[in-house]
């Protein structure tokens, strides 16, 4: 009832204080969770995507390749250095469990994107990949064939689509989620088939293109395996080969990260309990302050369920504009974590990746939902217990 | 109108029970004008609470148009406060936060028997009859006191009820304004037939009404 609702909200303007106060500790509560929570979610994709190194353990590439720490998590950088293709078979290292080569191809006037646009072509096994096509978050309903490409997540083109490499018709054949590493952000992934067919438009052909040659290898240990004994191994079978792992401290990192998120997910729900807790008191306060109107509205006709609909509606409209406010607030505090923290992971090199735009907003309309929800369930029984008073007691502010 | 039989209502206190009321048997017929008149604490104001439906007696059966008033759930109760009572009360009973004419229609609203805007048609209506036509866009701290005890009698009449309960309304009000009050109250129930109940301690506004009932510690004395 639309003069119940306003009745409501003229109450919160009469204790201007108070309703701000309640709103700015509502919009601190649920700021925190809308915060806490998308970063907890994006530390734990970021976590998937650099700490698990999307499933490699380790890397071997050509001696003297350039490589650093960021892209030693995920990938192979581009390079005029090759290997064998064969290498490690031939090898048969029992600490390698699964090998992975990758071609990667960095060339300029492809036709994708700007006519200067430097574009990754990375030509991948997909019988052997195990780093790629995990992270596929859209494909066409059948399996990648010769003439097939994949998108990185900062590239945009519909499935299916045509597109020209060199003058050369390919289909989109999928599109990778967003690793927030730049060389599978933007790169164009194909099969080796693929690649090398393509190859022979190319004005200048990249010697990682020739037959039975790779850029490098990612590797996957065996069971109980460690990486010091698979890079001897490796070293000793591979001449002319680099193994570059990464920073083994960065497991132990990932598991107390882990935990830390679990004792931050705890805190929050205590958080939005104690809050709950809050808002019943005060409304607790605000019925004890209100018993002469309530009562009056009793005396008139109200009935049980209008009394509480008044005080709902005032805690939810309060505690709803906190969690508005609280998100807000959230959006600011995350875009000076981006500049800060972001950028000082991204150096060390752990890339940051951003929770999706659509989770996101999931996120913040859980977090205003959750912010009015407790509004309700903090008034409901202070005005429950109102309601089932004497209206002559309320009136003459007793009971 | 109303017929009271064996009403009582007692507290429990750290001293013990407290008989605010004890034993009183009162029949008012429709369309009449009764005073109930008593010291301060003589449970006049406790019974016509009682009457209304606002506080449950610990005894006895109350019975308002034919209805037993506390036979009725919850909600029949302030749907039967709604229809059939209009209060008016000893102090300044509207909320602060609504304009005159919200405040007025308020108890029509909440029944929900005819459309917002006869509701605030009638309530125009009633604000002006009282001469508060100027004002129906005003918060109750913008006016007299008198005023919004004639704006609580518009109130208590929205809903045309059978049974008018007025309880010390003139309590605080000059000598000037008391007189308007009751002229108000008294033309409510000549001109529109509506039984009302005057609880006071004045005996000469009391003296004005058809029926005078004198309570003293609980009972009727006369």
């Amino acid at each position: 009832m639309r003069l119940l609702a306003n009745l409501a909200l003229q109450n919160l303007g009469r204790r201007k204080a108070r309703s701000l106060l309640l709103i700015a500790a509502v919009a601190i509560g649920s700021g925190v969770v809308f915060t806490g929570a998308t970063l907890m979610r994006s530390i734990d994709d970021s976590m998937a995507v650099g700490f698990t190194r999307l499933g490699a353990d380790m890397m071997v590439v050509p001696e003297g390749a350039l490589t650093n720490i960021t892209a030693a998590l995920l990938t192979v950088e581009p390079t005029d250095l090759v290997l064998d293709a064969d290498v490690l078979a031939k090898a048969r290292i029992a600490s390698v469990a699964r090998a992975a080569p990758q071609k990667i191809a960095r060339v300029e006037h492809s036709g994708i994107g700007s006519h200067h646009e430097l574009v990754d072509l990375i030509g991948i096994d997909p019988a052997l990949d195990f780093t790629i096509q995990p992270w596929l978050r859209e494909k066409l309903g059948r399996e990648l064939q010769a003439g097939d490409v994949i998108l990185g997540a900062g590239r945009d083109a519909p499935l299916g689509s045509q597109l020209l490499i060199f003058g050369k018709p390919h289909v989109v054949y999928g599109k990778l989620g967003r690793t927030g590493v730049g060389t599978h952000e933007r790169g164009v992934f194909m099969s080796f088939a693929t690649l090398e067919t393509l190859a022979a438009s190319m004005p200048q052909r990249p010697a990682v293109l020739a037959p039975g040659k790779v850029t490098g290898f990612l590797i996957e240990l065996a069971p109980g395996a460690t990486s010091l004994q698979a890079r001897f191994a490796i070293l000793s079978a591979v001449k002319g080969a680099k193994v570059v792992t990464g920073d083994s401290s960065l497991s132990g990192i990932r598991q107390g990260l882990a935990a830390l998120l679990k004792g931050i997910l705890a805190l929050m729900v205590l958080m939005f309990a104690s809050m709950a807790v809050m808002v019943s008191v005060l409304f607790s306060a605000i019925v004890t302050e209100r018993r002469a109107e309530l009562g009056l509205l009793k005396a008139i006709g109200a009935s049980g369920a209008q009394l509480i609909g008044v005080m709902v509606v005032e805690a939810v409209i309060a505690t709803g504009v906190g969690g508005v406010l609280g998100v807000t607030l959230g959006v600011l505090v995350m875009r000076l974590y981006e500049r800060s923290l972001v950028y000082y992971l991204d150096n060390i090199g752990v890339p940051f990746v951003w929770l999706d735009l659509p989770h996101t907003v999931a996120f913040a309309a859980a977090a205003i939902l959750l912010a009015a929800a407790i509004g309700a369930v903090g008034a409901l029984y202070p005005a429950w217990q109102a309601s089932r008073r004497d209206a002559y007691d309320l009136v003459r502010g007793e009971g | 109108m109303f017929a009271c039989r064996q009403v009582g209502k007692s507290y429990r206190t750290e001293r013990g029970v407290v008989n605010a009321v004890a034993g009183i048997d009162l029949d008012v017929p429709a369309g009449r004008f009764a005073a109930i008149i008593g010291r301060s604490g003589s449970g006049k104001s406790t019974l016509m609470a009682m009457i209304g439906g606002l506080s449950r007696p610990s005894a006895g059966t109350i019975e308002v148009g034919g209805t037993d008033v506390w036979r009725l759930s919850e909600t029949a109760l302030a749907a039967f406060r709604n229809e059939k009572i209009g209060y008016v009360f000893q102090f300044a009973s509207l909320l602060p936060t609504l304009r005159l004419i919200d405040n007025v229609a308020l108890p029509a609203m909440l029944g929900r028997r005819q459309s917002t805007a006869a509701t605030y048609t009638r309530a125009s209506g009633l604000l002006d009859r009282m001469g508060l036509g100027g004002y129906l866009d005003a918060y109750p701290s913008e006016i007299s006191a008198g005023e919004q005890r004639r704006a609580a009698i518009a109130r208590a009449l929205i809903n045309d009820p059978a049974l008018l309960l007025a309880d010390e309304p003139t309590s605080d009000l000059d000598e000037q304004t008391e007189i308007e009050i009751m002229d108000e109250l008294l033309a409510v129930n000549r001109e529109l037939g509506t039984t009302l109940v005057l609880v006071t301690h004045n005996l000469a506004l009391a003296e004005q009404a058809e029926q005078i009932v004198h309570i003293a510690n609980g009972a009727i004395v006369a």
